[in-house]
């Protein structure tokens, strides 16, 4: 940043010869004629040359070529006019005192040549290195920046800061059709002029509209960004007028570069456009061959049982049994269709969460009251911490949470063991853990027990699975954390941790005891 | 268990009308079934059933509105039994004037004592002055409660909130309802109130606080006083 700036004012310096310059030249000379007059007379004109000349000299300094030759004119002028005799005329009477006036004039303008001559040279060394510094530094924050936006995010910043230009980045889809908005300003659309002028620069990779020869009747002027495999898509800025010299030189190296980060991250883009369709249609796949499966079982189960009960007459306790078969599939029917709408809530990236305040004791109750029976062959022990405070959660999706966590307890714990539940309010966090005294989770799977569709090697129940992944998925929309864990001496442990402030219950409004 | 009390169930799904029709019958209900809005609205008046069960995906008109229709002149209870299992719709029925909701599928037992609860809650008139739950007694005029004969000591707030609770016993009563009842029109949204209060008169009245059986937590949706 310093080093831009610093530069940006050397600049200012070197190339302001503007009419202050040349008036500022007419100033010097004039004044030194002046104060030189008296000098004149008592030890010769040609002293007074020489205070010119050195004028001439220090004035080419930091002047441009211009107010120098200005002031070499004038002084040898001033010179002639004012002091070589006979004065007040341009005449000049010896011959030696006209060829001093020559070499005056030739000296004078050498002067200033030789020394704006070095000056040039320079101003391009800090030209140049002014250039090598933004490229430098657009370089770096570009391979910084990480992910489409963040690029032509950078890349707007360091183009509006190094030209003075908003510009304005038009993407393609993947499929080389440009976009009709701004990938970062979805509110600046093009005109359809301006998009077939857009258009026209990308399959033709030239500039185009304004200051081009092609189509130059739109305010902007359209750069293609061509890639080394793809063309990412076009650039819009509206110039003032057409780039020549270094700034276009300076331009085009921008271009490149700004190409080849857009081009690193559109194809970084399309790999992740296809490893996710790869995904989901792996999903898709392993989705519906357990659902067929999941769903099957239950109805073989119910179409069995009540065939048999309708056909034929058995005892009651028969009876009871096959009935008793029908309930408890139709449970798991219930259960498989729940968990499928709570997975497609996830999916669909809808999923909202309302947060209010609730007493968590509510939470436990209706849970353990659902799980009634599946906890039975259990004992579950729930401690809740002394004044647990009310706690901010979407009551409905912590239940669905609770639910599967247990649920899924009592499909791996032995039958008889404890369950444990433990619930505190510690650090603006509530912390729930469920522990269970069985085998534990594989150790090689407790990092995957939460991805869809994991079931534990050799587990004995049915489902499909995404019990856990929903009860990550519930919890992160929580902002909170679910783990899982092996406790030595009991059995896995899930830990779920969420955010919660302690509820503003000072001054109960309408409150006399 | 009153064994006259007429039902009408109101559902376009034959196989509900049916399993409804059975269990109820069993259990001594007399049962009258619409399959549509418009015919459950003509046996509603023809009828003047104890209890209507209603479905909220009907075929020719939508259940909210039929409630709302029902409402105008049809004072006893209303179970809403639906599919709909979002926070928006049961809450919307229970302020049309619904006294319960249940989701299908659903345990034919948990209809059932729901059924008991709603008929049983409607044979009390509003103006009782003592109601008794169990070893509770809630003394309107007084503004007393007792528990084993002995006075509770609740606040004003406290009080208001169990009355109010008491005397719709049987019927969940939303959240937003009971804030604008008990604290007023500017408090609907501080559920956090409502949630103190309540675990603090759990702590009086129950047994096990932290496993009520008399204030019953309907999720998300509000409390139900019950036994």
């Amino acid at each position: 940043m310093n080093i831009r700036k610093l530069t940006r004012e050397n600049r200012v310096i070197s190339f302001s010869s503007g009419i202050k310059n040349y008036f500022l030249s007419v100033m010097v000379i004039g004044l030194t004629a002046l104060l030189c007059s008296p000098l004149s007379n008592s030890q010769g004109y040609h002293l007074v040359s020489f205070i010119l000349l050195f004028m001439v000299s220090i004035l080419a300094t930091f002047m441009g070529i211009g107010p120098v030759f200005l002031a070499s004119a004038l002084s040898a002028l001033v010179w002639n006019y004012f002091f070589i005799p006979p004065n007040l005329t341009f005449h000049i009477d010896k011959a030696e005192d006209i060829l001093m006036f020559g070499m005056f004039f030739i000296v004078a303008l050498l002067n200033g040549i030789f020394t704006t001559r070095v000056r040039r040279q320079e101003q391009l060394a800090v030209e140049r290195e002014r250039r090598t510094n933004a490229l430098f530094q657009l370089s770096g924050r570009l391979s910084g920046a990480s992910g489409m936006d963040e690029v032509l995010t950078v890349a707007i910043a360091e183009i509006k800061s190094h030209f003075s230009l908003e510009p304005f980045f038009i993407l393609q889809d993947g499929n080389k059709v440009l976009h009709t908005a701004g990938r970062l300003r979805k509110d600046r659309k093009l005109s359809p002029l301006e998009y077939q002028v857009a258009e026209w620069s990308f399959t033709h990779l030239k500039p185009a509209g304004a200051h081009t020869t092609t189509l130059p009747e739109t305010e902007q002027t359209f750069f293609p960004l061509a890639g080394s495999q793809v063309n990412p898509g076009v650039l819009a800025v509206k110039l003032e007028k057409p780039l020549h010299g270094d700034q276009k030189v300076l331009w085009e190296t921008f271009l490149a570069q700004i190409t080849s980060a857009l081009e690193r991250e559109f194809l970084g883009e399309l790999a992740q456009k296809a490893r996710f369709l790869d995904e989901s249609d792996r999903l898709y796949k392993t989705l519906f061959s357990s659902i067929s499966h999941e769903l099957r079982i239950p109805v073989a189960t119910i179409m069995g049982a009540s065939d048999t009960l309708l056909n034929s007459a058995h005892p009651s306790e028969i009876q009871h049994v096959l009935m008793n078969e029908v309930f408890t599939a139709s449970l798991r029917l219930n259960r498989l269709i729940e968990n499928l709408l709570n997975m497609s809530r996830l999916e669909s990236g809808l999923l909202s969460v309302r947060l209010d305040w609730h007493d968590i004791n509510d939470l436990v109750n209706k849970v353990t009251e659902d799980l009634r029976d599946e906890l039975r062959p259990y004992t579950l022990v729930v401690s809740v911490q002394e004044n647990m405070p009310l706690v901010r959660i979407d009551f409905g999706l912590m239940e669905q949470v609770l639910y599967n966590l247990l649920y899924n307890t009592t499909q791996y714990a032995p039958v008889a063991s404890e369950i444990h539940l433990d619930i505190r309010h510690e650090g603006g966090r509530l912390i729930m853990q469920v522990t269970d005294s069985g085998p534990g989770l594989p150790e090689e799977d407790l990092p995957k027990v939460f991805s869809k569709f994991y079931r534990a090697e050799g587990s004995l129940t049915g489902g499909l699975g995404l019990g856990l992944s929903i009860v990550r998925g519930f919890v992160e929309a929580h902002n909170g954390q679910v783990t899982a864990e092996n406790i030595t001496g009991e059995g896995a442990r899930f830990s779920l941790l969420i955010p919660s402030e302690n509820p503003d219950i000072e001054n109960l409004p309408f409150e006399k005891s | 268990m009153s064994g006259t009390d007429t039902i009408l169930i109101i559902d376009d799904e034959l196989q509900i009308r049916r399993l409804l029709e059975i269990t109820l019958t069993a259990n001594g209900y007399k049962i009258i079934h619409a399959a549509t809005g418009k015919s459950g609205l003509v046996d509603a008046a023809t009828f003047n059933p104890s209890l209507i069960i209603l479905d909220l995906g009907l075929p020719d008109k939508d259940g909210h509105e039929i409630l709302k229709k029902l409402r105008e002149w049809y004072f006893k209870p209303v179970i809403i039994l639906s599919v709909r299992n979002s926070e928006e719709d049961i809450i919307r029925a229970l302020d049309n004037g619904a006294n319960d909701y249940l989701t299908k599928p659903f345990r034919s037992g948990e209809l059932l004592a729901r059924i008991r609860a709603a008929i049983r809650s409607s044979e009390i008139k509003p103006d009782e002055p003592l109601l008794t739950f169990g070893t509770l007694s809630i003394d309107m005029l007084n503004h007393v409660a007792r528990r084993d004969n002995e006075i509770l000591k609740l606040t004003a707030t406290e009080f208001s909130l169990l009355a109010l609770l008491a005397q719709n016993h049987g019927r969940v009563l939303t959240h937003q309802y009971i804030l604008k009842e008990v604290w007023g029109h500017g408090y609907i949204e501080q559920t956090q109130y409502l949630r103190v209060f309540i675990a603090q008169i759990r702590k009086k009245i129950e047994d096990n606080p932290s496993k009520p059986t008399l204030l019953i937590t309907e999720s998300g949706i509000g409390y139900r006083f019950g036994e």
